[in-house]
C-alpha cells in the first residue's frame, strides 16, 4: 500500500459525492490499471483493481442509501449485506466485467414491517444498480442482480431458496447455487452471508448427490486445445483466428477449482486462494498446487488482453482473444497452460464421478 | 365349365405363342445377354437421374430459405433444356458417328445431331444405343447440376438457362469424348471408370468459374478478410441428399460396366461402398480432432468425397486401396473446403472440395493404386505404381487431369465471361437480399414462413 496514487485514488473514491464524479474516477482507475497492465505481477493487478472497484461499489452504496433518505425512504431499517457474485464474487474482475449482485438481509417476524423492509431494499438495490451503471458495470444478462427479487431476499427466504434448490437439482437450481457459491460480501454486515454459507454446506452434506449434478453443471465448457495440443479458435465471424479465453480457458479452471473446493467446505471464493486452501488441506500436492495456479495466472493475464470495447457507455468484452497478436513464447505457455486445464478438468470428473458410485 | 377351361386355355396360348413353341426356337444367348445388359443400363440410368433428387436436397438444405423454391425449381427445368441440347448437340460432339478425320476425331465427335437412333439393337451388339445414350444424357446432367453449386443464392435465372446449353453442347461432351469417346486421353489409357474427372472435376471446375466471376455472396465475408458462416436452412435436407446420392451412385458406377456379363458391376459396386464408408468416417473425425467439434455438414461432404474418388477408381483397385482412397478423401475434402474459404472463394455447396479437389484425387489415385489385372480386365491403361512400381500410369492420369482441367475452366471462363459482359451474371443487391425465390419466380418456397419473418421484422 505504499503507492501513493493508489491510496489516493481510493481516498478520492470513497470521497465522492455523486455519481458523475464516481464514474470520472472509474474511467481514470481504468485508465491507469490500463497503463500498469505490463508493469504489475498479474495478481497484484487483480488484487488494485478489485480493491477499487470494491470501492466503488460501496461508494456507490453508500451513495444510494443517502438517496433513500434524501426522498424520505430513511435509513436501512434491519443489518443487511451487499453480495457480489462472479468475477466480483471471486475478486476476479477484469477492466470490462459486468454487474452480479445479490442482497440479504436480517429478518424480521411482523408481517407488515417485514413488507417495508422488502419494499425499501428493492428500492436501495434499485438505485445501486443503477448508480453502477452509470459508473460503466453492464447489467448481468442472466439477471442475476440485486434489483432481481430472486436474488435480493431475508436471510430466512434466502435459506428456504437454498433449501428449494437443493431438494429439486433442476439444471437452472444447480447454476444457481454454483453462484452462490461464489457470492462474497462488499458492504454491509457479512455475518449474514456467514449464516448463509453455514445454510449452504449444511445442505451439501445432506444431499450428496448434488456434487454429481454440480459436475454436469460445469463441465459443458471445454477447455479449447485440441488432441494434437492445437488452439481450438473461432472458424467464422469478426473473431475468427481468436480463441475464447473466458470460456475456453479461465472459466473451466474456476468451475473445476469451485468444485473441489466446495467438496472441502472451503469458503474462499477468489480461485487462486481455493487452490491455496486445497494445498493446505492436502487435497493439490504442492507440484499440482504450483502449476495450477501457474497456469490459471496465465489466463487471468490473458483475459486482460481480449478484444474491449465501450458499448453505450459500458465496459464491455466479448472474452475473445486474437491469437495473431500473441509472440510465438506467449502462445506456447497458453497451450501448456490450457493442457493443464484439461488436466485438472479430467482429475475433477474422474474424482467426483467416484464418488458417486 | 370345361368349356370356358377351354377357351381361356386357347386364349392364353394365342396371347403367349412362345410358350407352346419354346422348345423349338428360344432366344440365343447373346440376344439374353443384350437383353440382360439392356434391362441394367436402363436401371442404372433411372438410378442416375433420380441423383437429381439428391442435388435438389443438397443444394436447398445447404443454402437459406428465401432461395428454396428457386435452386430446387431451376435444378429440374435444367434437367430439361440439358435434354434437349445433349439430344440436339452434346451427344454427337461426344460420340457423333459421322466420317470425319482422325486428327479431329482425337479431339470431338461429329454427327448423329437431333439424335435418331434406331430402335432395337442389331446384330452382335451388347445393348441398345438408345439405353447408352439415356445414361449418358444423365450423366451430362449430373455434370452440369454440380456447376449450379458456383451459382447458388446469386446467379440470375437467365443465367442458368444459357449456361446450360453451352455446358451441354461444348463443355461436358469434348471431356466425354476425351476419355470415353474414343478421343485422345482414352488412346493414351486414362482411367477414369465412371468420371471422377468427366464428371465431377468438369462440373466442380465450371463451378469454380461461376462462383470466381459472381464474387461471395452478401454478408460472407467481412471487411477485415474474416469470413462468415451462412448456414443452410435445413440439415436433415442435406443428409437425405447424400443419402440419395448415394443410392444413386451404384448406378453411376456400377452402371458403367454397362454389362452384366461376369458379374464384375458387382465388385465395382462392392469397392464404391467401400469408399464411401470410409470418406464418411475420416471427414468426421478429421473435424472432431481439429475444430474439437465433429462437424456435420463436413461428414456429409466426406460421404460424398468418399465416392467422388472412388468413382474414377472403383474398377481399377482392390478393396483394401478402396478404403484408402476414401478415408484421403475425406480429410482432403475438410482441408480443401477451409482453404478455398480463406482464399475467398464462395462455394455455398462445397462443390469445389467435394467434386473438385476428390475428383483430382480419385483420377490420380489410379496411377496409385490401380492393379495390371484390373487394368488389363477394364482394358484401360495398366496398374499404377503399387502394383507396377512404374510412374506411367500416374503420369498418364495426371495429364489427363490437368488438359481437362484447363479446357473446362478456360471454357467456363469464357463462356462466363462473354455472359457477364452481355447480360451480367448477377442478381441486384436488393434482389439477392430478398431473396430469388421472390425476385425470379414471384412465390416464396415457403410462402408461410417467409412471411412471418417478414412481419417480424416490421415489427422490429
Amino acid at each position: 500500500m505504499s503507492d501513493p496514487q493508489r491510496l489516493q485514488l481510493l481516498r478520492s473514491i470513497n470521497e465522492a459525492a455523486d455519481a458523475e464524479l464516481l464514474r470520472s474516477l472509474r474511467d481514470h482507475a481504468n485508465d491507469r490499471m490500463a497503463s500498469k497492465r505490463s508493469e504489475l505481477p498479474i495478481d497484484q493487478f487483480y488484487t488494485e483493481l478489485n480493491e477499487a472497484y470494491d470501492a466503488m461499489i460501496r461508494r456507490a452504496i453508500s451513495l444510494a442509501e443517502a438517496h433513500m433518505a434524501r426522498v424520505g425512504m430513511g435509513f436501512p431499517p434491519v443489518p443487511y449485506a451487499y453480495l457480489l457474485f462472479g468475477s466480483g464474487g471471486r475478486c476476479e474482475q477484469t477492466l470490462s466485467s459486468d454487474q452480479d449482485s445479490g442482497l440479504v438481509y436480517e429478518d424480521e417476524p411482523d408481517v407488515e414491517k417485514a413488507e417495508a423492509n422488502r419494499n425499501y431494499f428493492a428500492k436501495l438495490s434499485r438505485q445501486v444498480v443503477l448508480v453502477l451503471e452509470r459508473l460503466g458495470f453492464p447489467r448481468c444478462e442472466g439477471n442475476v442482480l440485486s434489483d432481481n427479487p430472486a436474488w435480493s431476499m431475508s436471510l430466512s427466504s434466502w435459506n428456504k431458496q437454498l433449501d428449494e434448490w437443493f431438494e429439486h437439482p433442476a439444471w437452472e437450481s444447480v447454476r444457481y447455487l454454483l453462484i452462490v457459491a461464489d457470492g462474497r460480501c462488499v458492504y454491509g454486515d457479512s455475518l449474514l452471508l456467514d449464516r448463509m454459507q453455514d445454510h449452504f454446506f449444511a445442505n451439501m452434506g445432506k444431499h450428496p448427490i448434488i456434487i454429481g449434478r454440480m459436475l454436469e453443471n460445469t463441465m459443458r465448457h471445454k477447455v479449447l486445445v485440441g488432441i494434437f495440443g492445437q488452439l481450438l479458435k473461432e472458424r467464422y465471424g469478426e473473431d475468427t483466428g481468436s480463441i475464447d479465453m473466458k470460456y475456453g480457458a479461465y472459466i473451466p479452471m474456476v468451475n473445476a477449482i469451485r468444485l473441489m473446493a466446495i467438496q472441502q467446505e472451503i469458503r474462499n471464493t477468489s480461485t487462486l486462494e481455493r487452490m491455496k486452501a486445497l494445498q493446505k488441506a492436502g487435497v493439490l500436492s504442492d507440484e499440482d498446487a504450483r502449476s495450477y495456479s501457474e497456469a490459471f495466472l496465465l489466463f487471468l493475464q490473458l483475459r486482460l488482453m481480449t478484444t474491449e470495447k465501450q458499448e453505450m457507455g459500458m465496459y464491455a468484452n466479448n472474452g475473445k482473444l486474437a491469437v495473431r497478436t500473441l509472440t510465438r513464447d506467449t502462445i506456447e505457455q497458453l497451450k501448456r497452460g490450457l493442457r493443464i486445464g484439461k488436466r485438472l478438468q479430467r482429475r475433477v470428473f474422474k474424482q467426483a464421478s467416484v464418488r458417486l458410485r | 365349365m370345361v368349356k370356358k377351361l377351354m377357351l381361356s386355355v386357347v386364349a392364353l396360348l394365342m396371347l403367349f405363342p412362345a410358350m407352346a413353341f419354346a422348345a423349338d426356337e428360344g432366344p440365343s444367348t447373346s440376344l439374353l445377354n443384350m437383353g440382360l445388359n439392356s434391362v441394367w443400363i436402363v436401371v442404372a440410368f433411372v438410378l442416375v437421374l433420380l441423383m437429381q433428387g439428391g442435388f435438389i436436397l443438397l443444394e436447398t438444405g445447404s443454402t437459406r430459405m428465401k432461395n428454396a423454391g428457386h435452386v430446387a425449381g431451376k435444378t429440374i427445368f435444367t434437367i430439361g433444356l440439358c435434354t434437349l441440347i445433349y439430344w440436339a448437340f452434346g451427344y454427337g460432339i461426344f460420340n457423333g458417328g459421322a466420317d470425319i478425320s482422325e486428327g479431329l476425331r482425337k479431339f470431338i465427335g461429329w454427327g448423329d445431331f437431333f439424335y435418331s437412333p434406331v430402335t432395337s439393337a442389331g446384330e452382335g451388339d451388347s445393348f441398345p444405343v438408345t439405353a447408352f445414350f439415356l445414361f449418358q444424357l444423365a450423366f451430362a446432367t449430373i455434370s452440369l447440376s454440380i456447376a449450379w453449386g458456383g451459382f447458388a443464392e446469386r446467379a440470375k435465372l437467365s443465367v442458368y438457362l444459357v449456361f446450360t446449353i453451352f455446358f451441354t453442347a461444348v463443355v461436358y461432351p469434348v471431356i466425354a469424348h476425351w476419355i470415353w469417346g474414343g478421343g485422345w486421353l482414352a488412346a493414351d489409357g486414362a482411367q477414369d471408370y465412371a468420371g471422377s474427372t468427366v464428371v465431377h472435376l468438369t462440373g466442380a471446375l465450371a463451378a469454380m468459374a461461376a462462383t470466381i466471376l459472381l464474387k461471395p455472396r452478401i454478408g460472407k465475408y467481412n471487411k477485415d478478410g474474416s469470413a462468415n458462416e451462412i448456414l443452410g436452412h435445413n440439415q436433415v435436407f442435406s443428409a437425405l441428399s447424400v443419402l440419395l446420392l448415394w443410392v444413386g451412385w451404384f448406378g453411376f458406377n456400377a452402371g458403367s460396366a454397362l454389362s452384366v456379363g461376369d458379374g464384375f458391376f458387382g465388385f465395382v459396386a462392392f469397392n464404391t461402398m467401400l469408399g464411401a464408408g470410409a470418406g464418411t468416417v475420416s471427414a468426421l473425425l478429421i473435424s472432431w480432432a481439429i475444430t474439437g467439434k465433429a462437424d456435420i455438414s463436413t461428414t456429409l461432404n466426406g460421404a460424398l468425397a468418399g465416392l467422388v474418388a472412388i468413382t474414377a477408381s472403383c474398377a481399377f483397385v482392390d478393396p483394401w486401396a478402396a478404403v484408402v482412397i476414401g478415408l484421403v478423401a475425406g480429410v482432403l475434402v475438410f482441408f480443401s473446403a477451409k482453404l478455398f474459404e480463406k482464399l475467398r472463394i464462395d462455394d455455398p455447396i462445397y462443390a469445389m472440395s467435394v467434386h473438385g479437389a476428390a475428383g483430382v484425387w480419385g483420377t490420380l489415385a489410379n496411377g496409385l493404386f490401380a492393379t495390371d489385372e484390373l487394368a488389363t480386365k477394364v482394358g484401360v491403361g495398366q496398374g499404377g505404381l503399387f502394383d507396377t512400381g512404374s510412374w506411367h500410369q500416374f503420369g498418364v492420369q495426371l495429364e489427363s487431369v490437368v488438359v481437362c482441367g484447363l479446357y473446362v475452366l478456360i471454357a467456363s471462363f469464357i463462356i462466363l465471361g462473354v455472359m457477364k459482359l452481355v447480360m451480367g451474371l448477377r442478381v441486384t443487391e436488393e434482389q439477392e437480399i430478398v431473396g430469388l425465390d421472390l425476385s425470379e419466380h414471384g412465390t416464396y418456397g415457403y410462402p408461410e414462413q417467409m412471411k412471418k419473418a417478414q412481419n417480424n421484422n416490421l415489427q422490429a
